[in-house]
C-alpha cells in the first residue's frame, strides 16, 4: 500500500509499485488532466508537481511518491478559479489543440517558483522538455513572461496554491 | 485536349476522384438520415441542424466539424453568431453527432481535412444563423404586437423600444413558425461585429485547465485498457502466438488476436502494456521486409531515369523552349517518409451490449467510426452511438481509423468495454504516412530572364488508394460489403499506378508561376508502407522541390529571387500580393551578423502564402531565429487564429525542414519515439511575424497552408549563408 498526498487530499493505492504515477492519477483516481505522450520522459506531457518539482510522471513509479504530495493540473487551477498562469493561457489564445498543454503549463508553474522573474533564454529552457505538436511556442513563451512581469518576486504567491492542505 | 488528360478528366468525374483530395459522391443512404439531428428540448426553438434556443435562453450551435486545435469552433461559432447577433462567447458549442446535415461541404461527406472548415461553411452557416434571427423577430413581433420592422437585435437579445427581451423568450413561439425557403439577406462585411475581430478562442479555458476531454480520457464502468502488438513490418500477417506469458501477468484478463496483430486486455493500461511485451509472437513478412530507405531511394532513382512516367500537365513545346533557353538546371529532390506524431496517440473506446454500440474517439470523421463500428460488429448503423471528443491533434492521421476497428473487434472479442490505445512506438511505426518522394525539375530561363520551360516529375507512392481503403468501409452503408470496397480500392490503385495522375502526388509541383512550355509526369512506386494525408498533402514535398529550384533559377540567371517570382504571378493575384508584400518586408530586414535570409512562396489550399526564414549556420548547425510570415486567405474570420495557425504550421514545417526522417530497415520502421524521431522544441524555434492580406473575399483555409515554404525558405536561407543547395529534407549540412 502506497500513501501520497494528491492535490491536497491524502490517497492510497495497493497497485503495484513499479506502475507510472501518470496511469495512478489518470486510471485509479480518475484525474484525467495530466496526459501520456511518450511514456519515456521526453514530451512532457504528463507533467506534474512533486514536492514542487516539475517531474515527468510517465517515468515516475509510484513507490517514488510514497509520501510525497503530487500536484497535478487539477490542483493548479480550476475554470472557476484559475492559477494566473491559465488566465494567461486562456487571454492570449496560448493553446491549439491543447492536449500537452496542462504539462506545459505545470512545467511553467514550476519554472516560476524557482525563478519569478526569468528571462526568455531562462524560459526557453526551463520549458525544453515540454514538446507542443501544435508549435505554440512563441505563445507560450509571450505567457509565461506576461506572468513573471507581473508575479516578480512572489515566488510564494505561485507556490501557496499547492500548498497541502 | 490530349487522349491522356481526356481520360483522366472522364475517369475523376465517372469515380467521383478529384484532385487534391477525395470526393465520393455515392449514395449514402442509411449514414443517419432516418433520425433529426438534434432532439429539441421542451419548448425549444431549432430552425436548423445547427442551432437550438432554449426558453432558458441557452443558445446552443452543434459545430459540424472536428477541433483539433485549428480553432474552428471558434472560426464556426464567429460565423452563424455573426449572422444570428449572438457573441460567440456567448454560445454553448458542442460537437454535432454523426449525420448527413454535418457533411463537409466541399467533400459531401462528414469529414473535417483539407483547410475547408470555414471555406465550406461561410455561406450555409451565415444563411442558418440569418434564418434563425429572422424567425425569432417574426415571433418576437407577433408577441409585441408590433412590425418585425420596429425591431432590432442586440448579442442574442430582441430589442423593442429600448428594451431588451432574450431570444430565449420567444424560442416556444418562434419553433411553431413555418421556415422561410429563401434566406433573408446577410450582412454586408461593414456590419459585421464579430467576423474580422480577435477575441480569445473558445476552448481556451477548458483546455488550459485540463478539464477538455479528449478520448484518451474516456473512462466508462468496467472499462478495460487494450495494447495491440503489430507485425513490425506493415502489411505482415500473424503466422503463431504463444499467450501463455502474457495470459500471466498481473490484471490480464484477455489476448485476442484481430485483424491487425494480437490484442492484449486488462484491466489497468500499464497491466496491458507490460503485458504486451511477454507476447510471444511469430509472423510472416511482406515483400516490404527485404526492403531499407536505401532499396527503395534506389527504386525510386531507377524509375526516374528509366520511365517517362504518366503525363499530369502539358503545354507548349518543351523541347524547342529547352533549346531558346539561355539557362537551364536540373535538379533532383529528396523528401522523406514521416509521420505524423500528434501528442495524443490513436485510441477509441467502445462498448458493445444488448445489439447496441457507443464509440468515443477524437476523429477527423466521427460519421466514419460510426460506421466501422456498425460494419465491424454487425449492429446496425442506427444504434450505433458515436460520441465525438476534442482531438490532441489531427493533422491528417485522424481521418483514418484503424483503431476504431481494432477497439471494436477486441470488444467483440471479449465482451468488454473496451479502452483501445495506441502506444507513441505505435503511433511512430504503425500508422499511416507522409509518402517519400524523389523528384526531379529541369528548368529553363529564356535571355529577358523569363521562364520559359519547366519539366516536373515526382516519384512515389500516391496516397489515395490507401485512404479509400480506409475510408470508405466507415462511409459506405455496411450493406456495401467488402469484395466491392476491395473492387474499389484495386481499381484505384490500378489507376494510379498506370492510368491516371493521383492529384495530390503532384499538387503543388508546377501551378504557382506562369510558364508557356510545361511537362509534369508523375511515376508511382509503391513498397507496401501504408500512405496517408499529412499535413499540406503533396505541397509538403513539392513545395520543398519548387521554391528551392525558382530560388536556383534566379540566383543562376543573376536575378532578384523576388522579382523573378513577381513577375511569374501576375494572373495569380493571391500569391502575387504575398510575394511582394513579403519581399518588400523582407528588403528592409537589417539581419545581424551572421544571419541569412531566405525567401518562399506557395499557394495551397486557395491560400497563399510568403515566408522569410532568418537562418545562421555554424558548423553544421542550422539555427532559424524568425520567420515572416504573409498569408491572404481572403477575409480572416478571427485574424489571431489565423495567425496562430501560420505559425503552428511554420513550426511543424520546421519539424520536417530540419529533423524529420523515418528510416526502413528491413522493411520496420527504425525511429520509435521523440527520442529519435525529434520535434522542435521551445528552444529551437524562431519568434514569427505574421501578416495578413487585407481583403474581403470569401475565406479560406489555412491549416495547411502556412506550411509547404517554410522548408525551401530555409534551405534557400543555407544557400545564402554556405552557398550549398541542400535538396534532400531534412535539410543536413554533414
Amino acid at each position: 500500500m502506497i500513501e501520497f498526498t494528491l492535490n491536497g487530499q491524502r490517497v492510497r493505492t495497493d497497485a503495484s509499485p513499479d506502475t507510472p504515477l501518470l496511469w495512478i492519477v489518470r486510471d485509479t483516481f480518475k484525474l484525467k488532466g495530466a496526459k501520456y505522450g511518450c511514456g519515456m520522459g521526453q514530451c512532457g506531457a504528463c507533467t506534474m508537481h512533486v514536492a514542487g518539482e516539475a517531474v515527468r510522471s510517465c517515468i515516475t513509479p509510484l513507490v517514488a511518491v510514497q509520501g510525497e504530495s503530487v500536484t497535478t493540473i487539477e490542483g493548479l487551477g480550476t475554470p472557476s478559479s484559475p492559477h494566473p498562469l491559465q488566465t494567461a493561457w486562456t487571454e492570449q489564445s496560448v493553446l491549439q489543440c491543447g492536449y500537452c498543454q496542462p504539462g506545459q503549463i505545470m512545467s511553467a508553474a514550476a519554472l516560476l517558483a524557482h525563478n519569478p522573474n526569468p528571462t526568455e533564454e531562462e524560459v526557453e529552457q526551463g520549458m525544453a522538455g515540454n514538446i507542443c505538436r501544435c508549435g505554440c511556442y512563441p505563445r507560450i513563451k509571450k505567457a509565461i513572461l506576461s506572468v513573471a512581469s507581473h508575479n516578480a518576486g512572489d515566488a510564494a504567491g505561485i507556490l501557496a496554491e499547492e500548498a497541502p492542505a | 485536349m490530349n487522349d491522356a488528360s481526356l481520360s483522366r478528366r472522364k475517369f475523376l468525374t465517372a469515380t467521383g476522384f478529384a484532385g487534391g483530395g477525395l470526393v465520393l459522391g455515392v449514395g449514402l443512404a442509411g449514414c443517419g438520415a432516418s433520425r433529426p439531428p438534434i432532439t429539441p428540448e421542451d419548448g425549444a426553438f431549432v430552425p436548423n441542424a445547427f442551432l437550438q434556443i432554449t426558453p432558458d435562453n441557452v443558445v446552443r450551435f452543434f459545430c459540424p466539424r472536428d477541433e483539433m486545435g485549428q480553432g474552428i469552433t471558434t472560426g464556426l461559432a464567429t460565423i452563424i453568431g455573426e449572422e444570428l447577433d449572438v457573441a460567440p462567447w456567448n454560445m454553448e458549442v458542442v460537437f454535432a453527432g454523426p449525420h448527413e446535415e454535418y457533411a463537409n461541404p466541399v467533400f459531401g461527406v462528414q469529414i473535417t481535412g483539407g483547410s475547408t472548415s470555414v471555406r465550406g461553411h461561410y455561406q450555409p452557416l451565415r444563411e442558418m444563423g440569418a434564418q434563425c434571427r429572422h424567425l425569432l423577430l417574426e415571433a418576437a413581433a407577433t408577441e409585441l404586437g408590433v412590425p418585425a420592422s420596429a425591431l432590432s437585435t442586440e448579442d442574442g437579445h430582441v430589442v423593442a423600444d429600448g428594451v431588451r427581451r432574450r431570444y430565449g423568450d420567444f424560442a416556444t413561439a418562434a419553433a411553431t413558425l413555418e421556415i422561410p425557403e429563401l434566406p433573408p439577406s446577410l450582412k454586408p462585411a461593414s456590419a459585421f461585429k464579430y467576423i474580422g475581430k480577435d477575441f480569445p478562442r473558445l476552448d481556451g479555458l477548458a483546455k488550459a485547465t485540463g478539464t477538455a476531454t479528449y478520448g484518451i480520457d474516456i473512462d466508462i464502468p468496467d472499462m478495460h485498457h487494450a495494447v495491440v502488438k503489430r507485425c513490425p513490418v506493415a502489411g505482415g500477417t500473424l503466422r503463431s502466438v504463444d499467450k501463455a506469458a502474457a495470459l500471466a501477468e498481473p490484471g490480464v484478463t484477455d489476448v485476442v488476436e484481430i485483424a491487425s496483430g494480437v490484442a492484449v486486455v486488462a484491466k489497468e493500461f500499464w497491466q496491458a502494456r507490460k503485458a504486451a511485451d511477454a507476447l510471444d509472437v511469430a509472423w510472416d513478412l511482406p515483400q516490404l521486409a527485404s526492403l531499407g530507405t536505401a532499396d527503395i531511394k534506389a527504386d525510386y532513382q531507377a524509375a526516374l531515369e528509366a520511365d517517362e512516367g504518366l503525363v499530369a500537365e502539358e503545354a507548349g513545346d518543351i523541347e524547342a523552349a529547352l533549346g531558346s533557353a539561355e539557362t537551364v538546371v536540373e535538379s533532383d529532390y529528396w523528401a522523406p517518409y514521416l509521420a505524423h506524431a500528434p501528442m495524443e496517440p490513436m485510441n477509441a473506446v467502445v462498448r458493445i451490449a444488448n445489439d447496441e454500440a457507443d464509440i468515443w474517439s477524437g476523429t477527423q470523421g466521427i460519421g466514419a467510426a460510426q460506421g466501422l463500428v456498425a460494419r465491424y460488429s454487425g449492429i446496425d448503423r442506427d444504434k450505433v452511438r458515436a460520441h465525438s471528443t476534442w482531438l490532441g491533434g489531427g493533422f491528417g492521421r485522424r481521418g483514418t481509423l484503424t483503431h476504431v476497428i481494432e477497439a471494436t473487434q477486441v470488444a467483440l472479442a471479449t465482451g468488454k468495454p473496451i479502452h483501445l490505445l495506441w502506444t507513441r512506438e505505435d503511433d511512430i511505426r504503425h500508422g499511416l504516412f507522409r509518402p517519400a518522394s524523389l523528384m526531379r525539375i529541369r528548368a529553363g530561363v529564356g535571355a529577358e530572364g523569363n521562364l520559359v520551360t519547366w519539366q516536373a516529375k515526382r516519384v512515389g507512392g500516391n496516397i489515395t488508394p490507401d485512404t479509400i481503403a480506409n475510408t470508405m468501409p466507415g462511409l459506405l452503408p455496411s450493406a456495401v460489403g467488402d469484395t466491392m470496397i476491395g473492387w474499389a480500392v484495386g481499381l484505384a490503385d490500378h489507376a494510379f499506378g498506370g492510368w491516371v495522375v493521383d492529384g495530390t502526388s503532384v499538387e503543388g509541383l508546377f501551378e504557382d508561376y506562369e510558364v508557356a512550355n510545361l511537362d509534369v509526369r508523375h511515376i508511382t512506386r509503391d513498397h507496401g508502407l501504408p500512405l496517408t494525408f499529412w499535413r499540406s498533402v503533396g505541397h509538403s514535398y513539392t513545395a520543398f522541390a519548387k521554391e528551392s529550384m525558382i530560388d536556383e533559377l534566379a540566383a543562376r540567371s543573376g536575378q532578384d529571387p523576388v522579382a523573378f517570382r513577381l513577375r511569374h504571378t501576375e494572373n495569380n493575384p493571391r500569391l502575387n500580393r504575398v510575394i511582394r508584400v513579403a519581399g518588400e518586408r523582407m528588403a528592409a530586414m537589417q539581419p545581424a551578423p551572421g544571419r541569412h535570409l531566405g525567401f518562399a512562396a506557395h499557394r495551397s489550399f486557395s491560400t497563399g502564402v510568403a515566408q522569410v526564414a532568418e537562418v545562421s549556420v555554424a558548423g553544421n548547425k542550422i539555427r532559424v531565429h524568425h520567420v515572416l510570415c504573409v498569408v491572404d486567405c481572403g477575409l480572416a474570420i478571427n485574424p489571431d487564429i489565423v495567425k496562430a495557425q501560420m505559425e503552428g504550421a511554420i513550426m511543424y514545417g520546421l519539424t520536417a525542414a530540419l529533423y524529420g526522417n523515418l528510416e526502413l530497415e528491413g522493411g520496420a520502421i527504425r525511429e520509435s519515439n521523440f527520442h529519435d524521431y525529434p520535434i522542435l522544441r521551445m528552444s529551437e524555434s524562431p519568434s514569427v511575424e505574421v501578416v495578413l492580406i487585407d481583403s474581403n473575399d470569401d475565406p479560406t483555409g489555412v491549416g495547411e497552408p502556412g506550411l509547404p515554404p517554410i522548408a525551401p525558405a530555409v534551405a534557400n536561407a543555407v544557400f545564402a549563408a554556405t552557398g550549398r543547395r541542400l535538396r534532400s529534407l531534412p535539410l543536413r549540412l554533414a
